[in-house]
């Protein structure tokens, strides 16, 4: 009975043992930090490098698609609206907020031209890693950065900012949750108002 | 004192009271939805700002003026100083308001905190050239900001709804109480009255205006032209920015128990 009771035990939990190597598991500070320093050092030779600005913009976009699980961070960004959002609206949304990235981070360019950064310390949360670094740009006050570092399908990937206490993508979510409510919940207006500022940039870019 | 007292409260209910009427004609409420509407009614509980109507009047406000005034100011100033000079100013109005920061630690019961606040403004203001420089801070006395509406926090007074106010800009219901007593909180109140200490007084709250806003020309226009809505942009930041100060005060205060000393649990 005993040993029935066992071996029945055993086979049930075979299937979490499979599922262990899948699972995320954290991610060691060290590489966590090596990862920021790579992925920084790119970014600074991309924004003080030759070239003009849109091929710099080109670069860079290249640049956060390898390095930030842009993707989660849309879920993130979504929040609750996940569940309301039809599949072609979060389908759409995730486009958008891919362009949206993209245009927020070729504003940057040109006032970090001369950009040098720093990585300090290291420190656990949540699942993952928030990597300090200290960013030096001319004509700035140096500005404490956080990089939050987590395991996304066996790599690491950034998937939050920290700048002075505040997250990136809390403030973006609670933007955007802004943008809905204020239409009276609907989700269609938040896509409505990410259009309309990816079309305002491009027209004042182009 | 007491006359000076009075006048100074005089003159500071005087500046309040224009934004403070018209806070109170223009106050509308923002209509909350239908409890059925779980997902809207949760996202106006977490918005916590029900007089976002009048609230996104004052913004409108604000950014005029802003626009038309501040910025042009704090853009000419910019001009004519570099950043060094820009960080000394920083460090002189943050020195100046480091006795209000001690006073505001002990009453909260932060007793490390406001011994790093009271060194600081030793160092400070005697090596550190009347505050121009932060020595200090490379002795390992960083700063920590605070004030009255963190200490009301420190006694449990929770946040309450969101508040943007004229001129001021983003606030609360709790944190509101810190302009009255930041008004009194400066180390010129001690001192005996005269002309040229209110003058002092007063150039230095401009000086301080101009340079804080200086050193944002970059972040304030960066919101703007990213933020899919700006209002709900800043309320977040200034919540999850409270947030973070509260937590540094703490982390900051570090315990200094002897070695002897049985350590709390804590």
């Amino acid at each position: 009975m005993f040993l029935r009771r066992f071996v029945l035990g055993a086979l049930a939990s075979v299937p979490l043992l499979t599922a262990l190597p899948g699972a995320a598991f954290a991610l060691p500070p060290d590489q966590a930090r090596a990862f920021i320093q790579q992925a920084g050092d790119r970014l600074v030779a991309i924004v003080n490098g030759p070239g003009s600005q849109s091929q710099k913009a080109n670069a860079l976009r290249d640049l956060v698609n390898q390095v930030v699980a842009v993707d989660q961070v849309g879920d993130y960004v979504l929040g609750r609206y996940i569940n309301i959002a039809t599949p072609e609206q979060k389908q759409q949304f995730h486009s958008l907020f891919r362009q949206l990235i993209a245009y927020n981070i070729t504003y940057q360019i040109k006032a970090y031209q001369g950009v040098s950064f720093k990585v300090n310390g290291t420190a656990p949360q949540g699942n993952g890693v928030v990597v300090d670094t200290t960013v030096t740009a001319p004509d700035k006050q140096p500005a404490d950065v956080g990089w939050v570092v987590e395991d996304v399908g066996g790599q690491p990937k950034i998937v939050d900012v920290i700048v002075a206490g505040t997250s990136l993508r809390i403030t973006t979510r609670n933007d955007y949750a802004g943008v809905i409510n204020d239409n009276g919940g609907r989700f269609a207006a938040l896509l409505t108002a990410m259009q309309n500022q990816i079309d305002k940039i491009a027209a004042q870019s182009g | 004192m007491t006359r000076k007292l009075k006048q100074r409260l005089g003159r500071g209910l005087a500046c309040m009271a224009p934004g403070v009427t018209l806070a109170l004609t223009l106050a509308g409420c923002a209509t909350a939805p239908p409890k059925s509407d779980t997902a809207a009614y949760q996202a106006y509980q977490e918005q916590n700002d029900p007089l976002e109507p009048t609230n996104r009047v004052f913004f409108k406000v604000n950014n005029t003026l802003d626009t038309y005034f501040m910025k042009p100011i704090a853009q000419g100033y910019t001009h004519v100083t570099t950043q060094g000079m820009r960080n000394h100013v920083g460090d002189f109005t943050s020195n100046i308001g480091e006795p209000a920061r001690m006073l505001n630690f002990m009453a909260g019961g932060y007793p490390r905190d406001a011994g790093t606040s009271m060194l600081r403004f030793i160092i400070n203001s005697t090596a550190g050239v009347g505050g121009f420089f932060d020595p200090a801070s490379a002795l390992g006395l960083k700063k920590t900001d605070t004030d009255f509406g963190l200490t009301l926090a420190s006694w449990g007074a929770p946040p309450g709804p969101y508040l943007y106010l004229p001129f001021f800009g983003p606030s609360g219901a709790r944190d509101f109480w810190n302009l009255p007593v930041q008004w009194f909180a400066t180390p010129m109140e001690a001192a005996p009255e005269s002309t040229a200490l209110n003058d002092f007084g007063y150039s230095e709250m401009g000086i301080h205006l101009i340079n804080t806003r200086a050193q944002l020309l970059g972040t304030i226009d960066q919101i703007n032209a990213t933020a899919l809505d700006p209002y709900a942009t800043f309320r977040s930041l200034y919540r999850q920015s409270r947030e973070s100060q509260m937590q540094q005060i703490q982390a900051n205060n570090k315990r200094t128990w002897p070695n002897w000393y049985p350590p709390q649990a804590q």
